[in-house]
């Protein structure tokens, strides 16, 4: 490379001061943040950058027709500012990109052990619930309400000793007992019913939501649920149908029976849309918009309290409507009532079953 | 033909909210008086004037369910909504009335809103109206009391 020695020189010159002008500076930034030593390492660097980049600068700077020192530096001065200001800015952007990278490490690591933590909750889900149940339950904390586990595991208990006793009954009635003998059955049988509605009030003490959701059940099972169980009505017309030959008296009985119990139904239900507009209504109160209303939310927590009510006593009216039946019926008519009702939600629970495992066309 | 005794009742009774009651309305919802202080006397009254007498809580939605099967049956219960507050002065005064009265009354000893006065006697609480409308028992209890005229 040829250059005419004035712009040479003058470059050069240049060159050499510049760094030590632009190391002063960052000296000065060096030692505010406190740390002499790195400015040095810093200015070695800075100055074999800016011998490079003033050797390029000086191959494409344009070659000034005048001669004058001052014209001839401007632009010069210009490229070296703005040299140093491209320095800098890719400087930020390095240390930028540092930090958006170091984030991105810690929320990997957090998400790894948020998944951790998902997994050994899920595990010790699964040790309080036998398969198959959901786990709809868990709530904000994601911690198991202990009335529910415990009842979870009642259930468990209580459908294996559900299939065992519709086992004895269908031995019992196909044997030829006596019926003082097929009276004691009919009569475990029922208590193992009333064992049931107990069950239930405890559990809805502790959370009367569960209880209406019907998670316990199977989905068909839940499909007809009224009130945390089925509808008394629903399952007298299943019963009666199995139970021919019945007498006139009993069908007049039976009758009623079945009246009384949708008179209930519809007086319980009727209960219920009351509370649900006073629920409604209570917090809906004032103004909504404002942005505080925590003294609704309390009100109507309140109010909600009477669902426990209406799970106990649609039980109620499912325990007195059994009682009921096995008043009007024979010993033998009432053990055939127990297992029909006994089969037919057996049959509902295998339909749940069914229709889970059933292949579906994707959507 | 037996005379309309909840009606009779209501010019006696310190009401405070009845007047605001059309006749038409107190006609269809049936005796839905409302008398909104616990006082002694006016509850002692209106369990021995009237046949069917329901003691509630204001906004109780077990009360809505009693009343409910009760006008199914033809019935004509006068309501009594017990004030906040007022609550354990009523079932004071409840306990002496209806003590030695019907059934399993109010369960151990305390008395339950909602609680259902027949004949000037205590019946009992939902638990009781539901059990006896099942068995059939209900039907015959009010009819003795006059309380339906078929």
């Amino acid at each position: 490379m040829d250059f005419p020695s004035t712009q040479f020189v003058p470059s050069r010159m240049m060159g050499t001061y510049e760094p030590i002008h632009q190391i002063g500076m960052w000296g000065e930034n060096f030692k505010s943040i406190g740390n002499p030593s790195i400015s040095a390492s810093v200015i070695v660097e800075v100055d074999n950058k800016l011998e490079n980049e003033s050797e390029t600068a000086s191959h494409e700077m344009p070659v000034p027709s005048c001669k004058h020192d001052q014209e001839a530096s401007k632009p010069f001065d210009k490229i070296q500012r703005r040299l140093a200001q491209n320095r800098e800015a890719a400087r930020k952007s390095r240390l930028r990109k540092k930090a958006y990278v170091q984030q991105l490490e810690s929320s990997r690591l957090k998400l790894i052990q948020l998944e951790k933590e998902l997994e050994q909750a899920r595990e010790q889900q699964g040790l309080y619930i036998g398969g198959g149940l959901e786990a709809g339950h868990l709530g904000f904390s994601g911690v198991v309400n202990p009335g529910i586990a415990a009842f979870e595991m009642e259930y468990k208990h209580w459908m294996q000793v559900q299939n065992r006793q519709l086992g004895e009954l269908r031995t019992a009635l196909n044997a030829q007992i006596s019926d003082i003998e097929l009276r004691i059955v009919v009569e475990n049988g029922m208590s193992h019913y009333f064992e049931l509605f107990r069950m239930k009030s405890t559990v809805a003490k502790a959370d009367v939501f569960y209880v209406m959701s019907g998670t316990w059940k199977t989905s068909a099972e839940r499909f007809f649920s009224w009130i945390g169980g089925f509808r008394p009505s629903e399952l007298l017309k299943v019963l009666v149908a199995q139970l021919d030959p019945l007498t006139d008296q009993q069908i007049f009985e039976v009758c009623n029976l079945k009246q009384s119990c949708q008179q209930a139904e519809d007086a319980l239900s009727q209960g219920m849309e009351k509370l649900q507009e006073t629920v409604s209504a209570t917090l809906a109160a004032g103004q909504l918009g404002q942005g505080t209303y925590f003294p609704q939310v309390a009100m109507a927590m309140e109010k909600l309290e009477a669902l426990v009510c209406f799970v106990n006593q649609a039980d109620h009216l499912r325990q007195e409507t059994l009682q009921q039946m096995s008043h009007i019926l024979t010993t033998r008519q009432a053990a055939r009532g127990l297992l029909a009702l006994g089969e037919y939600i057996q049959r509902l629970q295998d339909l749940s079953t069914l229709w889970a495992t059933h292949p579906r066309e994707p959507a | 033909m037996q005379e309309a005794i909840p009606y009779k009742s209501y010019s006696t009774t310190r009401a405070t909210a009845v007047g605001s009651r059309s006749p038409l309305l107190n006609f269809l919802g049936g005796g839905g008086g409302v008398v909104a202080n616990g006082s002694e006397s006016s509850i002692r009254k209106l369990v021995e004037e009237n046949a069917v007498v329901v003691f509630g809580r204001r906004g109780c939605c077990m009360c809505h369910v009693v009343m409910r099967l009760l006008l199914g049956h033809g019935a004509n219960p006068v309501v009594c909504e017990v004030e906040e507050g007022k609550e354990e002065a009523a079932i004071g005064e409840l306990s002496r009335i209806g003590g030695g009265g019907g059934g399993d009354g109010g369960g151990g000893g305390g008395i339950q809103l909602p609680a259902v006065f027949v004949g000037g006697k205590m019946f009992g609480g939902l638990d009781r109206v539901m059990s006896t409308h099942i068995s059939g028992e209900l039907v015959p209890v009010l009819k003795d009391a006059g309380a339906l005229w078929l």
